[in-house]
């Protein structure tokens, strides 16, 4: 070990700076009496910034768009929203602490909660202490939901959304598509999003053994720096189908070692993955016929679905992918019940959105509500890469832009 | 396709990458004893650049390496030079100062990056990305291939430098007795300077390689990083040729249990660190060194 | 000058007991985080700061009274009780760890530490008993802030109390012994092993209790939240940037991030900055005061001092 040097030169006035603002510690303020102020924490930096990021967009879109016409009336005063959005970094302690901050100091009237389900568990634990409403828009994790009658979440369940997708693998089956029995290769990164994925395919297997079962069941670190030993048993295993859940990095990374090993299988997917654009971006033709389902999509044939893709392209300059979507509705649900609850007490927002019913809703099934235990309950969209770039809808019958390529051409 | 071939096929091909992405961390530490914090950082740095010069001019990830390498070397002596004052070694010993010191790099060039390139998942998409070869009957990507062939190219060019030139046996004096270099006259301080920047210029290519493999935002390299730590330490710290050996050691375990045993793969991380930590304590010196120590010889650097 | 900082102490100490009698609920927060800090660097600091051994691997220890807590309460112990199995088995672990990896020095022990740490937090997401990386709840109706306000305060008064006493021991001298010259110090019979265990072992125990507290407070934890390599890192700033090896420095460090964390990242342009700040803070200590504030404020306050290296000066405080 080596000692350390007094260095003697002169001193940056940075740091006599930090220690200034080390010794303040001040408290927060109550909001201006016409503003109606709602917290939001999200991970706009950190592993999730990608996603963490959008939410903040499209939340901040909301808001503008809420204000724009006309804000909230709140019994009988029109009042605007002033939105306090902190980012936890994608650190869970700290993501508590700031819904508690909001909450505590800024004196919050409700909290967006956050994206990923691991920093909205870490959030959801607060609300309850203090009773103020919480709806986040991007957290699925089932465990979340139900503890707390202050919680709720606009997210389905991940295990529906595997669900969903062996709906539309069965029905393929019942359509003389796939042939029966069907080897499912599952995969699922070491989450608790991928471990309620692989419960969905597991227990829809335990159901329907005669069509479906599991030769491999294996999960991988998020980030792998190789995916050919875990690829490797993956083609030992000669499965027919491969469904893995992943991020969207390991996609990316992992599909182009599948596509190098020349793995094939009658019908691919990656959970919710597939139709990003990054995702194309980086495998090109190799997405071709994946198959993912999620929470929206802008092909959704709904008016309101159209409007609110040309509004917020307009808007922000993006295309609205399903994350945006849901963090718009979450925020657009909160706005919802305050109006209808025509009061800022917690109460009665709270009751508000037990009793919600968002008709014009841009979610699939064009109604959103949330079920007994805080989470909403909406049907998944299954969507298929075609080539060309192309995407269709092919999952539920009546949402269908077009038929499933099944299996997958060679 | 037998087991055998698929195992060491994989092996050579991860074994490429891994020693690819180490080989820069060894000289830094050889020259300088310092273990660069920073190296994640600058692997992800090489991936950015090499990705801007992929989709602003066009020029293909490989051959961007040509002007990757240069970049970082000057960069990797500019930090020197800023930094030098703490980067020297001091004394015999590894310095506490430099680690920590490099590691507020780290997180600075983390944060430069999202500046400059936003949260976003990034890759690079090339016409030969998603194609392969047979070897051996096993299904190659080319990617891997190509970058298993600069990485023992960088093996032999690294060789070459440190054996031949003035330049290299300077390093190699300074590596083995800075003392001793001093006095017959090295610059060690120019010498410490130039490896710093050699080992920046190693871990800026090494990541614009793995930016032809893998997707990646600023937070990339994190996870390579304690790979690297795994693999100069089964290489003895400091010698090119030991990080060769420590990678395909390495890849060899990955490999090997995946299809050997039934072990799950969400453990082949946690049998990385382990692996790490039982090498450090039980043979110090690396494989190279216990290798020596059975063969009954002073250990040969 | 032990004295002379003694002052200041007593009324820091003070001040955090009464204050959940004179602020709101929303600072008593933030002080639950600060004091939180100046455990984790505190207890550090026994270690890193005193005996010279720097370990980024000490989310391990948070992890394990966290997860002690948490897996007992839900087998209806009272959190409060857990505190001193978890502190037990993370200073057992840490005998553990020390045993083989005491036997490297510098730098090699802290890549060491690193691989423990990882090894620690994938091993954790792994198994089925933890609830893998769905992380573990506290059952409902344990929590009572008050009551956890207390404890981490007191907490922190003591992690600060045990600096001090160990600095002032001859067992402290003995780390300092380790820490400027290692071989020396054996050579006049100082078994460093075992010095070097015993302030792993102490610091962590206090660094487990913190953990319990934390499972107690924020009720959810999970692989990726206590055993996270960057809680790791976090948990070297602040006793580096307040001064390493001194008893007032940890405390000041933790008081500057804790700071810069909660009203910093409140204003939009710096909140993107984060990693920027603490990276910038990290480089300019260690390029120009490696003695951190607590140098820098000896050196303002003009402090007479003998040209030996300002941390093994006496009385930081």
């Amino acid at each position: 070990m080596s000692r350390y040097r007094i260095a003697r030169r002169r001193t940056p006035p940075f740091l006599a700076a930090a220690l200034l603002a080390g010794s303040s510690l001040c408290a927060g303020s109550a909001p201006a009496d016409d503003d109606v102020r709602i917290g939001a924490v999200l991970p706009v930096t950190g592993k999730e910034s990608k996603i963490g990021g959008a939410f903040k967009v499209a939340t901040e879109y909301a808001v503008k768009e809420a204000n724009e016409t006309g804000g909230l009336v709140v019994a009988g005063k029109r009042m605007k929203i002033d939105l306090r959005l902190l980012d936890d970094t994608s650190d869970a302690a700290k993501s508590a602490q700031l819904v508690e901050q909001l909450i505590a100091q800024q004196k919050v009237a409700a909290v967006l909660g956050g994206y990923g389900s691991q920093l909205v568990q870490a959030q959801s634990v607060v609300p309850e202490r203090y009773g103020i409403p919480f709806v986040a828009g991007g957290a699925g994790a089932s465990a979340i939901y139900g503890r707390s009658k202050w919680v709720f979440g606009t997210l389905s369940p991940v295990e529906n959304l595997a669900e969903t997708q062996m709906d539309f693998l069965a029905d393929l089956v019942k359509a003389a598509r796939l042939k029966p029995p069907l080897k499912i290769a599952l995969v699922w990164e070491n989450t608790e999003h991928g471990k309620d994925f692989q419960k969905g395919v597991r227990d829809f297997v335990k159901a329907h053994p005669k069509e479906f079962s599991i030769p491999l069941d294996e999960s991988f670190e998020l980030y792998a720096a190789d995916f050919k030993p875990l690829l490797t048993r993956v083609a030992a295993a000669k499965a027919d189908l491969f469904m893995c859940d992943a991020h969207l990095e390991d996609y990316i990374s992992m599909h182009r070692t599948y596509t190098q090993m020349g793995l094939y299988h009658q019908m691919v997917t990656y959970g919710a993955r597939g139709a990003d654009e990054a995702g194309r971006k980086g495998l090109g033709a190799a997405t071709d016929y994946i198959f993912a389902s999620g929470w929206w999509s802008d092909l959704l044939p709904y008016p309101q679905v159209k409007s609110f893709v040309e509004k917020f392209k307009a808007a922000t300059g993006v295309a609205p992918q399903w994350y945006h979507a849901c963090a718009y509705e979450t925020a657009r649900a909160l706005f919802a019940a305050i109006r209808a609850a025509g009061s800022l007490k917690p109460e009665a927002i709270r009751d508000a959105l037990a009793k919600l019913e968002l008709k014009d809703s841009i979610l699939p099934g064009g109604v959103l509500r949330y079920s007994k235990t805080g989470q909403a309950i909406l049907p998944f969209v299954v969507t298929q890469n075609k080539p060309a770039g192309k995407l269709d809808i092919v999952w539920p019958k009546d949402a269908k832009t077009g038929d499933a390529v099944a299996p997958i051409p060679r | 396709m037998s087991n055998l071939a698929t195992v060491l096929v994989n092996t050579l091909l991860a074994a490429g990458l891994y020693a690819t992405m180490a080989y820069g961390l060894a000289v830094i530490y050889g020259v300088m004893r310092i273990i660069n914090l920073a190296h994640a950082g600058i692997l992800m740095l090489g991936a950015y650049v090499t990705l801007t010069l992929f989709e602003r001019f066009q020029i293909d990830p490989f051959l961007g390496l040509a002007a990757v390498g240069p970049l970082f070397f000057v960069f990797g002596v500019g930090l020197f030079r800023a930094f030098g004052r703490r980067l020297r070694r001091s004394g015999g010993g590894p310095s506490m100062e430099s680690l920590l010191l490099l590691f507020g790099v780290w997180l600075i060039l983390q944060n430069l990056a999202y500046y400059v390139w936003s949260g976003d998942t990034q890759s690079i998409l090339t016409g030969y990305t998603l194609k392969s070869v047979p070897v051996l009957g096993v299904r190659v990507g080319v990617p891997s291939l190509l970058v298993f062939g600069a990485s023992a190219a960088s093996l032999l060019v690294l060789t070459l430098l440190l054996s031949k030139t003035y330049l290299g046996k300077a390093i190699r004096a300074v590596t083995q007795n800075r003392d001793a270099a001093l006095l017959v006259g090295v610059d060690a301080d120019r010498i410490s300077a130039v490896a710093f920047g050699l080992g920046t210029a190693f871990a800026g290519v090494a990541g614009g390689m793995l930016a032809t493999l893998f997707a990646f935002t600023p937070d990339f390299g994190r996870s390579f990083l304690l790979k690297a730590f795994c693999i100069i330490v089964l290489g003895g710290m400091e010698s090119v040729a030991g990080v060769a050996v420590g990678a395909l050691v390495l890849a060899f375990i990955e490999n090997g249990l995946a299809v050997w045993t039934t072990v799950p793969t969400s453990f082949q991380d946690a049998v990385t660190f382990t692996l790490l930590f039982v090498a450090l304590v039980a043979f110090p010196q690396g494989l190279p060194g216990l290798l020596a120590r059975f063969a009954r010889r002073p250990v040969a650097r | 000058m032990r004295r002379l900082a003694a002052a200041p102490g007593v009324a820091a100490a003070t001040f955090l007991l009464a204050a959940p009698l004179l602020l709101e609920r929303g600072t008593l927060n933030d002080l639950w985080s600060l004091a939180l800090g100046v455990v984790l660097a505190s207890a550090w600091n026994l270690l890193g700061g005193f005996a010279g051994q720097v370990s980024l691997g000490y989310s391990a220890f948070l992890g394990i009274g966290a997860y002690t807590t948490a897996l007992l309460s839900l087998r209806g112990v009272n959190p409060f009780l857990t505190l001193p199995l978890g502190a037990l088995l993370a200073a057992l672990f840490s005998v553990a760890i020390g045993l083989p990896a005491f036997r490297l020095r510098g730098p090699y022990f802290t890549i060491a530490t690193i691989g423990v740490g990882e090894a620690v937090r994938v091993a954790a997401a792994s198994v089925a008993f933890t609830g893998g990386s769905s992380g573990l709840r506290m059952p409902a109706g344990s929590f009572d802030f008050t009551l956890n306000y207390y404890a981490m305060a007191a907490l922190a008064i003591l992690a600060v109390l045990l600096a001090a006493a160990v600095r002032a021991s001859a067992f402290g001298t003995a780390l300092a012994a380790i820490r400027q010259d290692i071989d020396a110090a054996e050579a006049l019979g100082v078994n460093s092993t075992r010095f070097k265990l015993l302030a792993h072992a102490l610091s962590a125990a206090v660094v487990s209790l913190a953990g319990s507290l934390y499972a107690i407070n924020f009720q959810y934890i999970a692989p990726g939240s206590v055993f996270d390599f960057r809680l790791s890192l976090s948990i070297v700033l602040a006793p580096i940037v307040g001064g390493v090896g001194t008893v007032a420095g940890p405390v000041l460090g933790a008081l500057v991030f804790s700071t810069l964390q909660i009203k910093l990242l409140a204003v939009p342009a710096l909140r993107d900055a984060y990693l920027l700040l603490y990276g910038g803070l990290l480089v300019l200590v260690m390029l120009y005061e490696p003695t951190g504030l607590v140098g820098l404020a000896r050196r303002l306050l003009g402090a007479r001092r003998p040209a030996v290296p300002a941390r093994e000066a006496p009385g930081a405080g």
